[in-house]
């Protein structure tokens, strides 16, 4: 599904060099739920964003059901519409309903009819339990409820992949519990899904398999009883001693 | 109780001056009620008088080749009848109408000058301000150039270059030259703007549209565009009250606007100071139903705050 071969991605700031992805090469089956852990500044997020495209590779190849990204003639847009992402600032359309932010890309990228992507997008709303606040605008509705609504917008074109970069993280800790059962839910329908987050609980319950990483290398890559119980890298004990 | 007392200076200062106000004189350069006198143009008799309420229908019959014409006139201004012979030139009667004076005319001219360039200056100021926040080096360049040469140089110049120079070399009247030289006067301020309002909207919209496999133009359009139009309401506003001031400039390369028919009607009536009271009134109109109009739009964009 998702394939990663020396995957870098560096940045230049001010003459300093900053390598936030370096070499990581992976392999993500297609239904297999990947939960990304790591100190901030490891490089999870950067490595979640080249794997749409929001990044340009420095160096490497990311293969997406057989696609390479790298390669300068692949259409990004087609690749991007297969790929659904959920951001951690939620990133609504501010100007557009709710009902509207999950009609537009499907009409304008799937072209599809007002009526279908309309009838699409209901039963979404009605999957993350929100269907009364169609008529509603993002900022009338609390971080949780946004959140939900960003699953559903990237749900709408149905993505054979969904990327969650910190879908948690900007939440009241009240609405973490209703974003997670709505991750969780899918996760049981069997889609495949690469999660970066802090919630250790919900990576332990619901991953198949976990990437720990570090200064933009992948450390330590195993189950998540393997990798909360008994990890081997003296790097991710020192952080689990931290965050458990 | 500030403002009172300053017209009251004035008003006294006026007084002191030996200044007679004429403000009686002012309405007609609105509109004047003008007499259309009708002629005959050939020899004839009055053939029928049909009086209907305050029009009449005169038909005169042509001595020579027999046909009849006929002429729509005041019943108060027929004062011929049926079988009167009329020589050639002879007066039927007359209507009275009214007609826009040269103040009305101007405030017409401003208003559809200021239009036409508004809408020229936000084309060219969202295109310039799309090329300016653009990906492409050479886009890039043309736009800052473009904006730097017409920032950095005065309105009245570029009007003079626009009607004297292009105007000649390309052989375009003095309104389109008029209104060009406003037009891309505006562009260039609406374009910075409109790059101010593009960068203001967060970069993860412009992601999530991305995200979902819209191309850079459909994200352009349909998200980044909307928000920014919104944010930049209140400064293009300020933008547009300016050009329909600025475009009083025009009136030096003789476009009959409201200021050039405030002068000519000075010539005539020497009513110096009453008109260009009227003239700064009838802008003031002009820039605050603009604003109005603005905040209006304003209130109804904000349903999704």
């Amino acid at each position: 599904m998702i394939k990663t071969v020396d995957l870098e991605k560096i940045f230049v700031v001010r003459d300093q060099v900053v390598r936030a992805v370096d070499g990581i090469t992976t392999h993500i089956k297609s239904g297999e739920v990947v939960v990304v852990i790591g100190p901030s500044g490891s490089g999870k997020s950067t490595y979640l964003r080249c794997l749409n495209g929001l990044e340009t590779l420095t160096a490497g190849h990311v293969h997406i059901d057989g696609v390479d990204l790298a390669n300068r003639k692949t259409d990004m847009n087609k690749v991007r519409a297969e790929v659904g992402m959920v951001f951690q600032q939620f990133n609504l359309f501010p100007h557009k309903t709710v009902l509207e932010n999950l009609v537009l890309a499907q009409m304008k990228v799937r072209k599809r009819s007002r009526k279908e992507a309309e009838i699409k997008g209901r039963a979404l709303l009605e999957k993350v339990g929100i269907p009364e606040k169609e008529a509603n605008y993002p900022s009338q509705l609390s971080g949780g409820q946004q959140q939900r609504v960003a699953i559903a917008r990237a749900l709408a074109m149905d993505p054979k992949v969904m990327l969650f970069d910190e879908p948690t993280s900007a939440l009241d800790p009240e609405m973490v519990g209703e974003v997670l059962e709505v991750m969780k839910q899918l996760a049981r329908e069997g889609m495949t899904m690469v999660v970066v987050t802090h919630e250790m609980g919900f990576a332990r319950e619901v991953a198949d398999r976990v990437l720990f990483m570090d200064y933009g290398k992948l450390v330590e890559e195993g189950t998540p009883e393997h990798f909360f119980d008994e990890p081997k890298e003296e790097r991710a004990k020192l952080f689990l001693r931290q965050v458990l | 109780m500030v403002l009172l007392s300053i017209v009251a200076g004035l008003w006294i200062a006026t007084k002191r001056i030996d200044y007679t106000w004429r403000w009686e004189r002012i309405p007609q350069y609105f509109a004047y009620h003008s007499e259309d006198v009708k002629t005959i143009n050939f020899d004839g008799h009055v053939t029928k008088i049909d009086k209907k309420g305050d029009l009449t229908t005169v038909t005169v019959k042509n001595d020579i080749g027999g046909e009849t014409s006929s002429f729509v006139i005041d019943t108060k201004t027929a004062n011929i009848s049926v079988d009167e012979y009329l020589m050639e030139g002879d007066t039927v009667g007359s209507t009275r109408e009214w007609k826009a004076g040269p103040l009305a005319h101007g405030l017409w001219v401003t208003l559809w000058i200021s239009a036409v360039a508004s809408v020229i200056g936000l084309v060219i100021g969202v295109i310039t301000g799309l090329c300016r926040v653009s990906q492409n080096l050479t886009l890039r360049q043309l736009s800052i150039t473009y904006i730097e040469i017409i920032r950095g140089t005065p309105l009245l110049v570029q009007l003079f270059i626009f009607y004297f120079f292009l105007g000649t070399v390309l052989n375009i009247g003095r309104l389109p030259s008029g209104i060009g030289a406003l037009g891309i006067f505006a562009g260039a301020y609406v374009a910075e703007i409109i790059r101010a309002g593009i960068q203001s909207i967060p970069k993860g919209q412009m992601e999530a549209a991305r995200s979902l496999g819209m191309n850079v133009p459909q994200a352009m359009v349909y998200i980044i565009l909307p928000q920014a139009f919104k944010r930049t309401l209140p400064p293009l506003a300020g933008q547009f009250i300016s050009l329909i001031k600025d475009s009083s400039l025009v009136s030096v390369i003789a476009i009959t606007d409201l200021t050039k028919s405030g002068r000519e009607v000075i010539t005539s009536t020497f009513a110096v100071f009453e008109i260009w009271f009227v003239v700064a009134f009838l802008y003031l109109i002009l820039t605050f139903t603009l604003s109005q109009v603005v905040a209006w739009v304003e209130r109804r964009l904000a349903v999704s705050d």
